[in-house]
């Protein structure tokens, strides 16, 4: 654990100096102190600490070298009791390899976290996250009827809806949403497309893309049999039928507002005016993600043992956080030829043509 | 006095609208209203935003209207005090609160 650092940056100091310099100090005094602090004492009393301190200081706890996250467990689910922020993570309700409980939200949480690890490990060779085993902690039952489930940069916290927006414990119920808000863990970690406007529709797009396959992974579907839709069954049933469709942006529920092809690009400001979605991010996603459903079904058989292969090494090998559509588009038709072939370029180019982000 | 709040953003990215009149409260509601309302301070200067965003957090838009003035705040769920999380709790219990969904 935290083999890698530089030796000076992992410093012993009396906790008060490290505590203070861990708010006051230069951003590098920051980073150092937060790290110490994250090492100097037990991993399970200090994650709330840390976590607290990370959201506080606006860093990123979780990818300081593993230091405080690398537990040797898989992964844990806490309750946080309708609490709210300040009382993440919560109460442990079970821990790695424990029995489930009744909490039925607990157990959707345990197991969709514990499908997405398999996959991307069975599949890519990934371990966790951030690659280096990072235990999967998720609190259930944030906040009082909370609309929404997120991956905070170091845990998974789910609410348990409202029933106005979404079906009151849906939000633990569908594994593809489980496996969205995770896979924005392995970007931060490896791309960090910045969460704004074209990059940030492209983080969106690769959580909906791994999102999905896992969704298929576990009921075993081909391209061809999946419905390619993101959380289908969770918001109430006014509002419709799923979040986004990965085939037919615009069609998921009726206030879709995704365009399928780069000619209905939305341009929204990214303003800080919450309507505006940090410049569209999850509305123009639905053009990177009908080129992957597209590219997928062309190539055949099961979407991650062709066109996920592709997608992955190209989140984590081959972008920058300001990479624009047209340039990972052209990344996605190299490594297709790199791993694969002729044929599987040409079927992931024609994808993209389609959707009008390659002529 | 009414007030507006819109949550948005998230992994749906839907905007939520909600909005309660102080007009439509029995009289000990609209006081303790107009209670919770001074408690949250909407005119402070709200705490910035992050420098990186976070995917998927809720977003927050607190409109308050009042005889001819108005004041508008915006928060993150990292952002957001606990003084204007608990506005916001108290107008979801009230059931004069009308709900919708921008489009
Ligand atoms: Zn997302």
């Amino acid at each position: 654990m935290g083999a890698t650092r530089k030796p000076t940056r992992c410093s012993i100091a009396p906790p008060d100096l490290l505590g203070r310099l861990a708010v006051e100090g230069t951003p590098e005094q920051r980073e150092a102190a937060t790290c110490a602090l994250a090492t100097s004492a037990a991993m399970r009393s200090q994650r709330a600490v840390m976590g607290q301190l990370g959201r506080r200081l606006n860093i990123r706890t979780g990818s300081l070298a593993g230091a405080t996250l690398e537990t040797g467990e898989r992964l844990s689910v806490y309750d946080n009791q309708t609490q709210g922020r300040q009382f993440l993570p919560g109460v442990l309700v079970r821990g790695w390899e424990a029995p489930a409980v009744v909490d039925t939200s607990v157990n959707q949480a345990y197991d969709g976290s514990n499908a997405t690890y398999e996959f991307y490990r069975d599949q890519f060779g990934r371990s966790s996250l951030d690659g280096v085993g990072m235990e999967l902690v998720s609190t259930v039952h944030y906040g009082v009827g909370f609309d929404n489930a997120f991956w905070d940069g170091s845990q998974m916290v789910y609410g348990d809806g409202s029933g106005r927006i979404f079906k009151i414990g849906a939000l633990t119920s569908a594994i593809d949403v489980i496996a969205h808000e995770l896979t924005h863990g392995v970007t931060e970690f490896t791309a960090g497309l910045v969460y704004s406007k074209q990059s940030g529709a492209l983080n969106e797009s690769f959580s909906d893309v791994f999102g999905s396959l896992v969704k298929q992974h576990s009921l075993n579907q081909t391209a061809a049999e999946a419905s390619w839709l993101i959380g289908e069954g969770i918001l109430v049933p006014e509002l419709g039928a799923a979040l986004r469709s990965m085939i037919h942006p615009g069609t998921a529920y009726s206030g879709d507002r995704q365009p399928g092809n780069m000619a209905e690009y939305v341009n929204l400001p990214d303003n800080n005016d919450p309507r505006n979605d940090n410049g569209g991010v999850h509305i123009n996603s639905g053009i990177p993600n009908r080129a992957f459903a597209l590219a997928a079904i062309a190539l055949g058989g099961h979407a991650w043992e062709k066109a996920g292969r592709i997608w992955y090494e190209v989140l984590t090998t081959r972008l920058r956080p300001t990479t624009q559509f047209d340039a990972a588009a052209h990344a996605t038709i190299d490594v297709a030829g790199m791993i694969f072939g002729e044929a599987e370029q040409v079927a992931v180019h024609n994808a993209w043509k389609e959707v009008g982000v390659l002529s | 006095m009414k007030l507006t709040i819109i949550r948005a953003g998230g992994i749906a990215g839907i905007v939520a609208r909600t909005e309660l009149d102080q007009q439509a409260l029995p009289k000990s509601a609209a006081k303790d209203f107009a209670g919770e309302v001074s408690r949250a301070r909407l005119s402070d200067q709200p705490p910035p935003p992050p420098d990186v965003p976070r995917p998927d957090t809720q977003l927050y838009e607190l409109n308050l209207e009042w005889t001819g003035r108005e004041v508008t705040a915006r928060y993150t769920d990292d952002s957001l005090p606990e003084d204007v999380r608990l506005l916001v709790a108290w107008v979801d219990s009230r059931p004069e609160r009308v709900e919708s969904i921008e489009l």
